[in-house]
């Protein structure tokens, strides 16, 4: 192990160095929180909506100032960049050095807020200690009331954790993949039950927080009805028997019944982690099909009230006989297509186990999973615009939520034809072969699995990366020894 | 027959309402009625057999205009008005004159009529405008003069500037703050725990943001160091960048400088 430190390195380098070792990060979200400005002191606000403030040259958001405590590191996880193992160049910065940055891009309107991130640093108490004075700091002493995201370091002390979570808007512990194998195999210093423990810390935190003072806590049991899912869902987990036991494990951190709740709030409180916690995993460097990536994602959503799951497309750093060698780049367009389910999940009233199933464990790569859902449930369409609830009216390809809360709003008034549809900015381009307007369809459609498929493929889709045919076709032999060749090959015969 | 009207007037809510107040009592249908607003030199193509009004602005007419939405429409129909004002489109002041038509005779359930092509119309201008002034909020970079004023200067298609004074304010309600559009030739001006107002801006020393400190060229390079080596090569997506912030934004931010 070899561990170069240079001595009085420059801000502007020690910025360098521990925003591209945080580059890897996925959320760069400012949103979940509305707080207006301190009045008569301080600086900054919060917007819920989130605000992206620059672009960078991969096309993803920026919107904090995204960096590492210390890019140091005791943990040797294997696609890590800053691992033990790797003879990088490292840095830290100080509390200090971290406030003034932050408040000085906040100034210029650069940014929303800051990220802060860390390698672990001694022993992850340690480095947590440093993260959380750095946050106090920024709060009380630079008086910074705009957006701060923190993540916890898995393994430190419960009392570091929560005091964070007071001068933080968003924390996140990463799980950095899916399944306690993949783990295992990877990150050999991180535990899942490290991962989870302050997970479920966090979210009994906020619980508590709801409007009750920090030394009066209520009994975790007495708000859990509100918390945990109908009984049946316990028995009834519709996972992948490859997952079951990582979502059990989820479940299963439940019985923890209390955050540790020692720590006042400070003098300013803004509640304890306000804008909720998300967390990320590696999708492509283990071998997790899609059914085993969106079960875990949906029982975190359930049992931890997670606001986001991000996907991260495993990028080849290291070279390392465990990890998968990726030739063709990192899997983006598998990467959107989990986005895709996940924003089903979250928005639309899908289930997993309704887009995936133990046969057919991955997305389809041609179609989004929406389409691909529907093409799978003809049955079910064509519904009637004027009459089928908000519900049903988002399982329709092609309308999203902002339509469907059009349509919801103008039958109110009128009943509703394709040309009004049109006017009202529906975009019909896929609607069209699952829906009628006053009992007729726009034309006359049949609905059959392959016709109305191979109408579908020759919509083009709007993807986020400069992607044609041919790269697509790269993606897909990539993912051949995932099966996906078997799940594709139907939809193939009609290109 | 009744002969075609077209209305004239000047560049601002208060024009478009006083257009519309006397397209209203004008009696002429409102079919051959067109109000036309005043942008620059350029009065668009005249037509034969058309007669040209130029609408002088009236407090008393404005704020009948306004009243009358307030009561007989909805308070939300009179702020989609507002902001359909501040759009860009050159048409925007007949587009609200036809929206008022549907309004007054419909009443508060006008906004439900997406399916009405002008009232989708109204909402559209909308859209565009709070777009805009959302991408404002993030895309907008201030310098740090050398009196310590925070100065930035924007070039919006609409006319957002007024949208964007609350937020700032609220945000960076502890600092001496200027906002200028540089299109318009307006300003915001937000001093110290202060309220803000908006003005013309003739008075502004556009010179002062030329000089750099040496604290702001400082800062100025760290922002770019972080900008560049946040970004992962291996996603590089120039077109994804570009569909996300598109060129016209990035004449005054200094990561693309």
């Amino acid at each position: 192990m070899s561990i170069i430190i240079q001595e009085d390195m420059t801000v502007q380098k020690k910025l360098e160095v521990l925003s591209d070792a945080a580059k890897y990060d996925v959320a760069c979200t400012s949103s979940g929180v509305d707080r207006s400005g301190g009045g008569s002191s301080g600086i900054g606000n919060s917007v819920a909506c989130g605000i992206c403030h620059t672009f960078s040259a991969d096309g993803r958001c920026i919107s904090l100032l995204k960096i590492l405590m210390t890019n140091e590191c005791i943990f040797d996880c294997k696609y890590c960049f800053n691992r033990a193992s790797n003879d990088v160049l490292r840095a830290t910065f100080t509390p200090e050095e971290i406030c003034s940055l932050t408040i000085e891009f906040y100034r210029r309107n650069y940014i929303e807020g800051l990220f802060l991130s860390s390698g672990v640093l001694k022993t992850p108490d340690h480095t947590m200690e440093l993260m959380c004075k750095t946050l106090r700091m920024l709060r009380e002493v630079y008086q910074f009331n705009g957006y701060i995201h923190c993540k916890a370091v898995p393994g430190a002390d419960p009392v570091l954790v929560e005091m964070t979570g007071w001068y933080a808007d968003r924390m996140s512990v990463n799980l950095e993949l899916p399944t306690a194998d993949s783990l295992r195999m990877l990150a050999p210093n991180k535990t899942r039950k490290n991962i989870l423990r302050p997970m479920k810390q966090i979210q009994i935190g906020r619980i508590e927080n709801k409007g009750k003072a920090a030394f009066n806590r209520l009994p975790f049991i007495e708000e859990e009805s509100a918390l945990v899912l109908p009984d049946n869902y316990k028995n009834n987990i519709a996972a992948p028997a490859s997952v079951l036991q990582d979502v059990q494990d989820i479940i299963a951190a439940d019985s923890i019944k209390s955050s540790f709740g020692v720590i006042k709030a400070p003098s300013i409180n803004r509640g304890f982690v306000p804008a909720g916690q998300s967390t990320q995993m590696i999708i492509g460097a283990t071998p997790e099909s899609d059914y085993q990536i969106m079960s875990v994602a949906e029982a975190l959503y359930q049992k931890f009230d997670l606001k986001r799951v991000f996907y991260s497309a495993y990028i080849s750093i290291n070279e390392d006989n465990s990890l998968p060698a990726v030739n063709q780049g990192p899997p983006l367009l598998r990467e959107h297509r989990l986005y895709q389910a996940d924003w089903l999940l979250r928005f639309y009233g899908f289930q997993a186990a309704e887009l995936l199933s133990e046969s057919r464990p991955n997305f389809n790569v041609l179609m989004d999973p929406k389409c691909n859902w529907a093409i799978g449930h003809l049955e079910q369409f064509p519904v009637e615009v004027n009459k089928a609830d908000y519900y049903t009216l988002l399982r329709v390809p092609g309308i999203g939520v902002k339509s469907a809360q059009r349509i919801v709003k103008a039958r109110k008034t009128a009943i509703l034809s394709f040309e009004d549809l049109k006017k009202m900015g529906v975009v019909l381009k896929r609607a069209i072969y699952f829906i009628t307007c006053a009992g007729r369809m726009m034309y006359p459609v049949k609905i059959e699995e392959n016709y109305i498929t191979s109408m579908l493929l020759r919509v083009k889709e709007k993807l986020p990366f400069d992607m044609d045919a041919s790269t697509a076709y790269k993606q897909l032999s990539l993912f051949d020894d995932m099966n996906f060749t078997a799940a594709n090959a139907q939809i193939g015969s009609f290109l | 027959m009744n002969s075609k009207k077209v209305y004239y007037c000047e560049d601002s809510l208060e024009g478009i309402f006083s257009a519309v107040y006397d397209a209203w009592s004008d009696r002429n249908g409102h079919a051959n009625n067109k109000i036309c607003i005043i942008s620059g030199e350029d009065l668009g193509d005249m037509e034969l057999f058309t007669e040209y009004i130029y609408v002088k602005n009236s407090e008393e007419k404005i704020g009948k205009v306004m009243k009358a939405i307030y009561n007989k429409i909805s308070e939300e129909a009179y702020e989609l008005v507002c902001g359909a004002s501040c759009s860009c489109d050159i048409t925007r002041g007949d587009a609200i004159y036809r929206f008022l038509i549907i309004g007054f005779s419909m009443g508060s359930g006008v906004v439900d009529c997406l399916y009405d092509k002008n009232v989708m119309k109204i909402f559209e201008l909308n859209r565009n405008v709070s777009n805009e002034a959302h991408h404002f909020k993030g895309f907008l970079r201030f310098q740090e003069l050398k009196e310590g004023i925070l100065f930035a200067k924007i070039a919006p298609k609409n006319d957002i500037v007024r949208l964007l004074a609350p937020h700032f304010s609220d945000r960076l309600s502890q600092e001496n703050f200027i906002i200028y559009d540089e299109s318009r030739n307006t300003a915001i001006i937000h001093r110290m725990a202060d309220q803000w107002f908006y003005t013309n801006a003739d008075l502004l020393d556009l010179e002062k943001i030329k000089e750099m400190t040496e604290k702001e060229q400082n800062i100025d390079n760290l922002w770019k160091a972080f900008f560049n080596s946040v970004s992962i090569k291996e996603r590089e997506n120039k077109g994804l960048q570009r569909n996300n912030l598109p060129l016209r934004f990035r004449g005054n931010m200094p990561e693309f400088r």
